[in-house]
């Protein structure tokens, strides 16, 4: 069902923490899992099972310190455990389809509530805006209705924000998927006037355990299909821009030359959603290597790059996730030496994915390739 | 804790296979330079018994505790290798086999580039094998019993022989009745004796054999297991009823052939003219001694022979091995039936190559039957006969022979419903569409699965003492592991570090064996290590390496790619 959540004195948050205090209220979940303000303005998920604490939940907050995906797939994956509600932006569904069909996550028994996403900003930049300009949220929503996404003034959204041509959801119940990510219970930010009323898409069960029952057109669905198609094509012309410059970059320097600078600190991983080993190869005692070695590389070449086998790390994880990887960017975010990691996997994971006719995020039930046998496949390896 | 390793290598010569491309005099001089060597040779066959005395007794006088061969495939002789290690005094997964024959010698035309690579291989190998680690052999029980699939000729008499040595044997038969298709014939060549009475005993022996159960009108539609412990699951057409699962130790598939459907070379008029008939209804005539076309008697009989082999036009390349004999026969029959009529035999070589094949060959020429070398290329209808038009390929001129009757000598085909038996039972086919064999010397009766075995047409056309020959050594090959009650299973198998696993399931989907699943308590990984033969596909899946393969784990593999690299 389409319906609004309605928006009283133009304070969009409110409504949308009143609609999550409802889910817990009903009686429809036994937690939600929602980005949280601390008093000191500090924004991180939490499981909350305490409708009141809500008052601090802030889904709408422009800032990305985390891909969710990575904290849903530990409170989701196991039975026993209650219902959920997870408040995700369109990169941590995908990233969360990934998991699912890697089993490090479940969907059962959740409701995931999707919302549309207008650019956030790393923590760092977040903070300095907070502390300097303070965050102009009223504008930021108010972009939602133009599409024209801006970043502050003085300010940039992430990397991969600015290049991100999949920044709107889509309702599992509605037939406009308009390619975006689906969830139960979505939150269509573009084209609406948010101080007015939140557009929602829910299953009509659902509805009515929230009491909201009654149907509302709210913008006509041409509209917001004008609003995403004006985002996607700004965006997507930066992403190909980017891709282009990468791919240039990657045949001038070669991949080593562009991950020089590495530290090895294992960050990009950490931060990556669909990295999933609990262990990873790399910080294991495979690559402890013994001094001698060390010297024997050192005589062989004449010079060794230290630290050590960064270039296989970054080959072997590009080898291990490119296929799945959902662009959201986590990894350049988290990168102490600024290296552009999720330009190099979006660059090369556009044409990965393209072989394989693969879509990652797209739906669960589409299989990985690694898993998928095709008798037929690239015949032509090996041809003339 | 032992202290370091002892490492001999021993590089072989193959005969010229690989010293004419490699200097192994000079590979094994370098490998003596490597870390850990104590001793490197080279010799002309290290496969022969003198060649693994060697490393026999530099494993006992020079306390050796590795050994790297530098020879052929180890699909050719790890397992001797292995031996020699073994004797030798220590654990035979001690043994690194590294391949500079098929992947060095044999494909390379640059000698000192050749041998380059051969070092550099060998240097690989020594790096891996001080890292090895000892394996102990593994075993598993056997279920007595084996399934026969296809209740021809071939399948009838290798039941029979796994039967008399006292196993259960189920024969399973898609058809209502047993015999295939020599049933259908009249009599058999050379010796002329009634088909009927070749097949009537045999099929009497299987009813009443007290340890042969026979499954009519049955398919075998499910497999689980390994060799020594394989489940079938049969399904009925005609009955109800539920569908009985087998328990067996092996499988003896001889599902036998079609018949090449002359009606894909509409030229030849089958189907069209009531003149034009197949080899396998001509032996229905001659069983009743009818031959006449219309109510009148033929006056000139024509065989072709060909039709449907050595044919690239319907995509059979392969000889029949059948045709020229049976045609031999039929036309010799046709002659002391007709003693009048003239036969003539159009054929493109004559190939009678089996026991009294020549002769019989030559008794039907001197009979006058003639034969003539020449391929009919299109078969027109005129005043109630036939029109063979085509080609005199030894006078290279056009024929143009008309006659009364014309037999087309079919050939054999893969059983239509091969492809799903291969799925079903993972069996590779060659590129004629039969099922393959494990090698087209070495292992004619063998598949690449374990237990389970080829007999008779299926494998690819052959005569009935050729399918007799082949269903007994499937037989005998199929009761090896029932005689002995236990199999040797793959010791290098896949292991799961459980605290390492993510439970992602990659490995289970990737394996082609159902070795691994996932534990549904914890859940990770597990590997059924007697399902896994050691492919390392689940290995190469698993991004955290939980899940590796003894005797290609990550440190082995990292340094023979270091090695490579010097």
């Amino acid at each position: 069902m389409k319906t609004v959540i309605p928006v009283e004195n133009g304070d969009t948050l409110v409504a949308v923490r009143g609609f999550l205090k409802r889910l817990l209220e009903a009686g429809v979940v036994d937690a939600v899992l929602v980005p949280m303000e601390t008093p000191a303005g500090a924004v991180t998920p939490a499981l909350v099972s305490d409708s009141r604490l809500l008052d601090a939940a802030n889904p709408l907050a422009p800032v990305m310190g985390l891909n969710a995906a990575r904290v849903v797939g530990p409170v989701s994956i196991r039975e026993p455990r209650g219902k959920i509600a997870a408040v995700l932006r369109p990169c941590e569904l995908r990233a969360l389809v990934e998991l699912v069909k890697l089993k490090q996550a479940s969907l059962d028994d959740m409701v995931t509530i999707g919302v549309d996403c207008l650019g956030t900003y790393d923590v760092p930049v977040y903070e300095v805006m907070r502390a300097d300009d303070g965050v102009d949220v009223a504008a930021y929503l108010a972009s939602a209705q133009s599409g024209e996404l801006a970043p502050q003034d003085g300010y940039a959204f992430r990397d991969a924000c600015q290049m991100c041509e999949k920044p709107h959801v889509s309702a599992l119940s509605s037939g406009e998927r308009l390619g975006g990510v689906e969830a139960v219970v979505t939150l269509e930010l573009f084209g609406a006037d948010l101080s007015a009323g939140i557009p929602v898409t829910l299953p009509d069960e659902l509805a009515e355990k929230l009491g909201l029952t009654d149907p509302s057109p709210g913008p006509s669905p041409a509209r917001r299909r004008e609003i995403i198609e004006k985002v996607i094509a700004a965006r997507t012309q930066v992403r190909d821009a980017r891709f282009a410059e990468m791919d240039r970059r990657l045949e001038q320097e070669g991949i080593e030359g562009v991950f020089a600078a590495c530290v090895r600190c294992h960050n990009c991983m950490t931060v990556c959603p669909i990295c999933y080993c609990k262990t990873c190869l790399f910080k294991s005692p495979t690559f402890d290597h013994e001094p001698l070695q060390y010297m024997n590389w050192a005589h062989r070449k004449g010079a060794y790059r230290l630290p050590a086998d960064t270039m296989l790390f970054h080959l072997t994880r590009l080898n291990h996730i490119v296929l799945s990887c959902v662009g959201c960017g986590m990894c350049t975010s988290a990168c102490p030496a600024e290296l552009p990691v999720g330009r190099v996997f979006r660059t090369i994971g556009q044409q990965v994915q393209a072989v394989f006719d693969y879509v990652p995020g797209g739906n669960v039930e589409e299989p990985l390739p690694l898993i998928t046998f095709r008798e037929d496949e690239w015949m032509e390896v090996g041809e003339e | 804790m032992e202290s370091q390793p002892r490492i001999g290598v021993y590089v072989c010569h193959c005969g010229t296979n690989i010293a004419a491309m490699v200097d192994v005099e000079q590979v094994a001089e370098f490998a003596a330079t490597l870390p850990h060597v104590v001793v490197a040779r080279d010799y002309l066959y290290m496969c022969s018994d003198p060649g693994q005395t060697l490393i026999k007794q530099d494993i006992q006088e020079q306390q050796l505790t590795r050994v790297v061969v530098a020879a052929c495939s180890p699909s050719m002789h790890e397992p001797t290798f292995r031996g020699a290690t073994r004797e030798g005094g220590i654990n035979p997964y001690f043994m690194q086999m590294i391949n500079i024959r098929e992947q060095c010698s044999w494909v390379h035309t640059d000698r000192e580039k050749a041998t380059q690579k051969a070092k550099a291989l060998v240097a690989s190998a020594v790096a891996k094998a001080a890292l090895l680690e000892p394996l102990e052999d593994r075993e598993v029980g056997v279920t007595p019993g084996a399934v026969v699939i296809g209740g021809g000729v071939a399948g009838m008499i290798a039941a029979l022989d796994v039967a008399d040595a006292g196993f259960p044997v189920y024969l399973v038969e898609k058809s209502d009745h047993l015999g295939g298709h020599v049933a259908d014939l009249n009599r058999v060549f050379p010796t002329l004796e009634s088909a009927k009475e070749l097949i009537e005993p045999l099929i009497k022996r299987v009813q009443t054999h007290p340890h042969v159960t026979v499954l009519l009108n049955s398919q075998v539609t499910g497999l689980e297991g390994y060799v020594g412990n394989f489940e079938l699951q049969v399904t009925n057409s005609k009955s109800e009823g539920p569908n009985p699962k087998l328990s067996v130790g092996s499988i003896i598939i001889a599902t036998g052939y079609d018949i090449f459907d002359p009606r894909r070379k509409p030229e030849l008029g089958y189907g069209q003219y009531p003149n034009v008939i197949t080899s396998l209804e001509m032996e229905h005539r001659l069983a009743t001694g009818d031959l006449t076309v219309d109510g009148r008697s033929p006056q000139n009989v024509a065989f072709i022979q060909c039709v449907g082999s050595r044919d690239a036009q319907v995509g059979n390349l392969y000889c029949s091995r059948v045709c020229c004999m049976y045609t031999a026969k039929q036309s010799r029959l046709v002659r002391e039936l007709l003693p009048q009529a003239r036969v003539t035999v159009f054929f493109i070589d004559v190939r009678v190559f089996g026991k009294g094949g020549e002769e019989f060959y030559d008794e039907t020429r001197a009979k006058r039957v003639r034969y003539r070398r020449g391929s009919v290329s299109e078969i027109y209808q005129r005043d109630g006969r036939v029109v063979l038009v085509g080609e005199d390929t030894l006078l290279s001129r056009p024929i143009e022979f008309e006659a009364d009757l014309v037999v087309l000598a079919v050939g054999m085909e893969p059983r239509a419903d091969t492809a799903t038996l291969s799925t079903l039972f993972k069996l590779p086919r060659s590129a004629d569409g039969f099922f393959m064999e494990s090698h087209p010397k070495l292992r004619p009766v063998d598949t690449v699965v374990d237990g389970v075995f080829l007999a008779g047409c299926c494998q690819g056309p052959k005569d009935i003492p050729d399918t007799v020959a082949q269903a007994k050594a499937a037989a005998s090959s199929a009761l090896i592991p029932l005689i002995l009650g236990t199999v040797p299973v793959e010791s290098a198998t896949a292991v799961v570090d459980a605290d390492l696993c993510a439970g992602c399931g990659m490995c289970v989907d990737v394996c082609p064996f159902g070795a691994p699943a996932l534990d549904p308590l914890w859940g990770v990984s597990r590997v059924n290590a007697v399902l896994c033969k050691g492919c390392g596909a689940c290995a190469a899946a698993c991004p955290s390496k939980a899940i590796q393969m003894q005797r290609f784990t990550p440190e082995q593999i990292m340094a023979q790619v270091d090695a490579l690299m010097e």
